[in-house]
Parts: structure tokens; sequence; C-alpha cells
């Protein structure tokens, strides 16, 4: 199809769903309008309990009325209040369909790579590689869905996807510091993005959502610069620098310092799941560094076994050997004695 | 003289204004974005890249973009 029908024709998905979109706002002021209505007429109803329980001096029952009104109007003013911004909102115009022809045309020179699919209908601009202070991302695609525009005031209709991901160590869904499962999370761009696709301005709608990808806010990101490229403790999954994990040679994976310890004995680093704690002296070691008790068959550190023995088989050997003892022979005496 | 005015900083609003006639888009930007960097921002008239010293005309349609814009979580 020659480039100008493939421009009309998403143009005019476009405008439609423009369409759509006023519509529902105009919707939403008649469904609004409606339960302003019903909330009213919920006020006039307890006007007439409260007034009958003050004729027959039912006074329970008119302090029950009056908590209950109290309540109400508090829900009501809440209501209220948002019911006015909604009002307040200004018209947004809906515009012609050759603007939005000029913003395609716009699109194409703006931007190096971009592909219009009317199969899919959708309107992709992929970026240039996203590199944030030195930390390297991939370009994204910034996927609109023209079938999801009129769904706008639920959902943004588009996806930021990764096309050559390098997700976060800790998730992989997080494919920038500010993108998750495809989703931007648009920060101070939010009104202005609002503004753009309200009002059919593609183009600026692809340059804020670049802007975004291609700054870094410190203060709120779904994971760190400084814990892109780190590892995942293989026990808390908690994010830990690539110089700051510890490998467990008993079961060869990568741990944070908090899930990690040492052989008290050989000095070998180890993970809290493979640590051993020994019922005797309470120190962790490794598996290397125990061995079972001769006699109760109890596992014990090197250290606190004396011959292969733990110190209370030891101790009740030593007893029995006392006891097994032959007592000295009272007709046989030491010389001297007697 | 009235222009078109689309600003993409913060709310992103667009609105029609009286502009005096020989406003350069360097002019402009000082007068609407007292304080910004133009290097911070791409600025199209009438959706075409202009050079500093465009001398704005009636029925122009100019739109300043931040290229720097501060993204969250959810």
């Amino acid at each position: 199809m020659e480039p100008h029908k493939i421009h009309i024709k998403l143009a005019h998905c476009i405008l439609t769903s423009l369409i759509e979109l006023k519509t529902a706002r105009l919707k939403e002021v008649q469904s609004k309008l409606k339960d302003m209505a019903y909330r009213s007429s919920q006020a006039i109803r307890e006007s007439r309990r409260y007034q009958i329980a003050l004729e027959k001096g039912w006074f329970c029952a008119a302090r029950s009325v009056i908590n209950k009104v109290g309540r109400d109007m508090h829900d009501f003013s809440c209501y209220l209040s948002r019911f006015i911004e909604l009002l307040n909102r200004e018209d947004v115009p809906v515009p012609t369909l050759s603007d939005i022809v000029s913003e395609l045309h716009q699109i194409e020179q703006e931007f190096a790579q971009f592909n219009f699919d009317l199969a899919q209908k959708t309107i992709s601009v992929i970026t240039r590689p996203i590199v944030l202070d030195g930390v390297g991302f991939g370009p994204f695609e910034i996927k609109l869905l023209l079938d999801e525009y009129n769904q706008f005031y639920r959902d943004r209709p588009y996806q930021v996807i990764a096309l050559d991901p390098k997700p976060a160590a800790s998730d992989e869904n997080v494919t920038h510091p500010h993108v998750s499962h495809d989703r931007l999370c648009e920060g101070q761009g939010c009104t202005a993005i609002g503004s753009a696709l309200e009002q059919g301005r593609l183009c600026d709608f692809f340059m804020l959502v670049i802007g975004i990808l291609e700054t870094y806010n410190p203060d709120s990101p779904y994971v760190a610069l400084g814990d892109w490229e780190g590892y995942t403790c293989y026990d808390c999954g908690r994010t830990i620098g690539s110089d700051d994990g510890y490998y467990c040679e008993c079961c060869d994976n990568e741990f944070c310092g908090q899930c990690s310890t040492y052989c008290q004995t050989c000095d070998t680093t180890i993970c809290l799941g493979c640590a051993y704690e020994c019922p005797c002296c309470g120190q962790p070691v490794c598996h290397h560094c125990t061995a079972k008790c001769k006699d109760c068959q109890e596992t014990f550190c090197k250290d606190c076994l004396t011959n292969g023995l733990c110190q209370t088989c030891e101790e009740m050997r030593k007893d029995e050997e006392y006891d097994e003892k032959p007592e000295p022979n009272p007709a046989i005496q030491p010389d001297s004695v007697g | 003289m009235r222009i078109l005015y689309i600003n993409n900083d913060g709310a992103g609003f667009a609105d029609y204004l009286d502009i005096a006639e020989n406003t350069t888009v360097e002019q402009f930007f000082k007068i609407k974005m007292s304080g910004a960097q133009p290097s911070d921002y791409l600025i199209r008239v009438n959706r075409q890249p202009v050079p500093k010293d465009y001398v704005l005309q009636a029925n122009d349609r100019i739109t300043i973009t931040p290229t720097k814009v501060e993204g969250a979580r959810f």
C-alpha cells in the first residue's frame, strides 16, 4: 500500500479513538450526575427520618441519623470536589484528520527508525541505544497501540519494549530504571504525556517518552543504576554489588553478607543454609569440618571431638571406666599397713 | 500577532498567545522558559526545527519539549 494511504488509514483509526475518548469523557459526567442525584435523594430521606425522630421524641434514633448524615456528608464533600474537578476539566478539541496525518509525517522526519503497522494498528518509534551514567540498556521500541487508545483514561495505550534487553540482576522484568513489564513510569512527564495523547500530538508523545528513557531519576527507580549489574542473593533475593557478594563453596551460589558466614574451623565462606551449627560450641562450620561422635553418632565440629568422642560421651566413658575399676582388696594391704 | 504555543514542560498545555511582531524563537524561549537552557529542549516551529533567529509569524505553531524528563516508579 502507498505510504500516504497508510498515513490516512492510521490517522482515521486515531481520530476514531479520540472521538470515542471524548464520548467516554462526556459519559463520565453523565454517570457522575446520576450519582449526585442519588446522593441528594438520600439526604432528603435522612432529613425526613430525622424530623420523625424529633417529633416522636426518639432522641437515640435522632442521634443515629445525625451520625449517619455526618459520615455521608464527609463522603459527599470528597465526591463533590472530584466532580467539580471533572466539570472544570478543559474541553479537549479533537484534532482534524489532516492534523494527525501531519503528526505522522513529523514522526517520519524526527525519528530515524519508526514503523507504521496498519495490520496490527500500531505506531512504533525505535530509540537509539540508551546509556545512563555508563550503564547501557540497548534500544527501546515505543509502541503505541491504537486499539487501546480509547481506553486511555484507564490505562496508557503504549508499551516500552527493550529490543536488546539488559535487565536488572535482581528483576528480569525491569529493563530500564523506569521501565517494568514493558510499562514506563512517567514520573514528571505524566501530565505532559497525558495531554499529548489526549490531543493526538503523537510526535510530542514519542519525544517525551524518549526524554524519560534518556534521563535517570535516582530518587525513584525500580532498580538503582548502582545495583543494576550486581548479583542477586540466592537466599533473600536482595541485589548485591558485584564486589559485595559472598560465594558459598558448598552450594556454588552467591549470597549477601547477611545470608552468609564463615566456618569457624577452616575459615571458608559458606551460606547460612550450608553452615552447620555445632550443638556443643554453637559455632557455624562447613560440612568438611564436622564429624560424628563414635558413641552417640551426633554431628559436631571437629574441634569439639576428642578422640572421636563428644564432650558428653567422653565424660560418660570416663565415668564408666571409673565405675569398672576394681576396688582394692582389703585382705591385701600395702606394705607397712597394719 | 497570534501563535499557537505548545509547552510540553510540566502540564503540557497548548494555547493561543499574542506576541509582539518580529519576535525571534530565541526571544520567545527566554520569555516563556525563563532560566531554562535551550539545549535541554527540542523546539519546533510548524513541526520543523528552526534556527534561533527565526522570526515567528502569525499562526505559527511552536512546540517546546524537554529532552530530560525524570521518570519514577509506580
